[in-house]
């Protein structure tokens, strides 16, 4: 069970799970830390939310992104949840929740601001009728981040003096 | 007179057949040196090195389960890679980015598909973390087409001697099927092509994760749950037959002219 750490985020992963919590190159403006979590091997050309993975998932698999935004949303309604959600239940997934609708799969997403920082969290399910076997999965993962204030005020791919 | 002749030849013959065995003795060393990798002398009289171990489940003892890697990227991102989450082979590729012999590598595992491993094979280089390696050099190697990941710890959990080191995991099991050192990519390409044929045969490849393939009493039942399913009791007439009729009660396949 490897725990991994960069950009402020910490997760202990829950056994069968692989990870990566990365800052995609800038080619225009900011950009901002993602993390990814899987049960099944995470290409290394994976979109932000999915893209390109969620079709290599198994029915038992789960695929998950903690996707952090930019301070201006901080305060805006979208995100005015704060801390993420303790739990899911199945009910919260819904194969209308999907960002690429895959038959059998179903999602969910979240918005929420904790330490500081603007984050949603979004999940998938290798199969909608696997629910009461993949959810508790999700919420294992979900329990095992740590969410730490930005080190700075200034964007993460900013070049700074010392 | 005569006597001393025929004692000093005695005693010449004696010696030279004390050489010969010697000789031979020391060929044989010279030649198992050789196949170790480690002869001396004309390395051409050496047959092609061999110093790969991929050794498999069904010809060495298990070498047991494989830790998952964590660690980081070249550009400072955390990395995490489970090798017991699908059904593929795994090859982890241990480099490091000063080492000669690790150049032709770094260049051969960043392009899967050249190397022409069974498909589907999922690789990925370990170095050092960035408290042994220096992270520009790693990443000055790198790609991007493969997971590369800064971990002194794995090699500490993989007992890597040094580098280059492989280590193939076959996903569907979690567990190491071979490991060893290499000097040449087609050896190293070779060798995981026959550990998967090694693989498949022995029943591991191509299984759900989680399932195991069956022997003895179980694969007995196994059949015999499968009979009883089609109708086939034990005393079943089908299964004691007498004549080629009984075989092919339809009639036989008469080969096209």
């Amino acid at each position: 069970m490897p725990t991994i750490s960069a950009h402020g985020i910490v997760t202990r992963l829950p056994d069968g799970f692989e990870g990566r919590i990365f800052v995609r190159p800038a080619t225009v403006g900011v950009t901002y830390p993602v993390g990814q979590f899987a049960t099944f091997p995470i290409p290394d050309d994976t979109g932000d939310f999915g893209s390109g993975a969620v079709t290599l998932m198994g029915p038992s698999d789960v695929f998950a992104t903690l996707f952090e935004y930019g301070p201006e949303s901080l305060g805006t309604a979208l995100f005015a949840r704060q801390g993420r959600p303790a739990g899911f239940s199945e009910a919260d997934f819904s194969p209308m929740t999907l960002r690429r609708g895959i038959p059998g799969q179903s999602g969910t997403q979240w918005f929420f601001t904790e330490s500081g920082r603007p984050f949603s969290f979004y999940a998938v399910l290798g199969s909608h009728a696997l629910r009461p076997v993949l959810v508790p999965r999700v919420n294992t993962l979900l329990s095992s981040l740590t969410l730490s204030p930005a080190v700075s005020g200034l964007p993460p791919t900013s070049p700074a003096w010392n | 007179m005569v006597a001393l002749v025929i004692v000093s030849t005695f005693v010449v013959l004696l010696l030279g057949i004390l050489v010969a065995g010697l000789l031979r003795s020391h060929a044989d060393i010279l030649r198992s040196l050789h196949e170790l990798g480690v002869g001396v002398g004309d390395p051409s009289a050496a047959p092609a090195a061999v110093p790969v171990d991929l050794t498999t489940p069904v010809s060495a003892p298990a070498l047991g389960a494989a830790p998952g890697i964590a660690g980081v990227t070249p550009s400072g991102d955390a990395r995490a890679i489970a090798v017991d989450n699908s059904d593929h082979l795994t090859l982890l590729g241990f480099l490091s980015s000063g080492c000669t012999g690790c150049a032709a590598f770094w260049d051969a595992l960043q392009e899967p598909g050249r190397l022409q491993l069974p498909d589907p094979t999922r690789v990925v280089i370990v170095t050092k973390g960035p408290d042994r390696e220096v992270p520009s050099e790693v990443r000055s190697r790198t790609t991007g087409r493969v997971p590369v990941v800064m971990s002194t710890d794995a090699w500490v959990d993989y007992q890597v001697p040094g580098s280059p080191f492989f280590v193939l995991v076959d996903g569907a099991t979690g567990r190491k099927v071979g490991q060893g050192v290499a000097s040449q990519v087609e050896q190293l390409a070779e060798l995981v092509r026959r550990a998967d044929h090694d693989r498949s045969h022995a029943g591991g490849g191509g299984q759900g994760r989680g399932e195991e393939s069956l022997s003895g009493p179980a694969r007995e039942a196994a059949a015999d749950d499968v009979l009883a399913a089609a109708g086939i009791l034990p005393g079943d007439p089908s299964l004691y037959p007498r004549t080629l009729d009984d075989v092919f009660p339809h009639g036989r396949a008469v080969p096209a002219e």
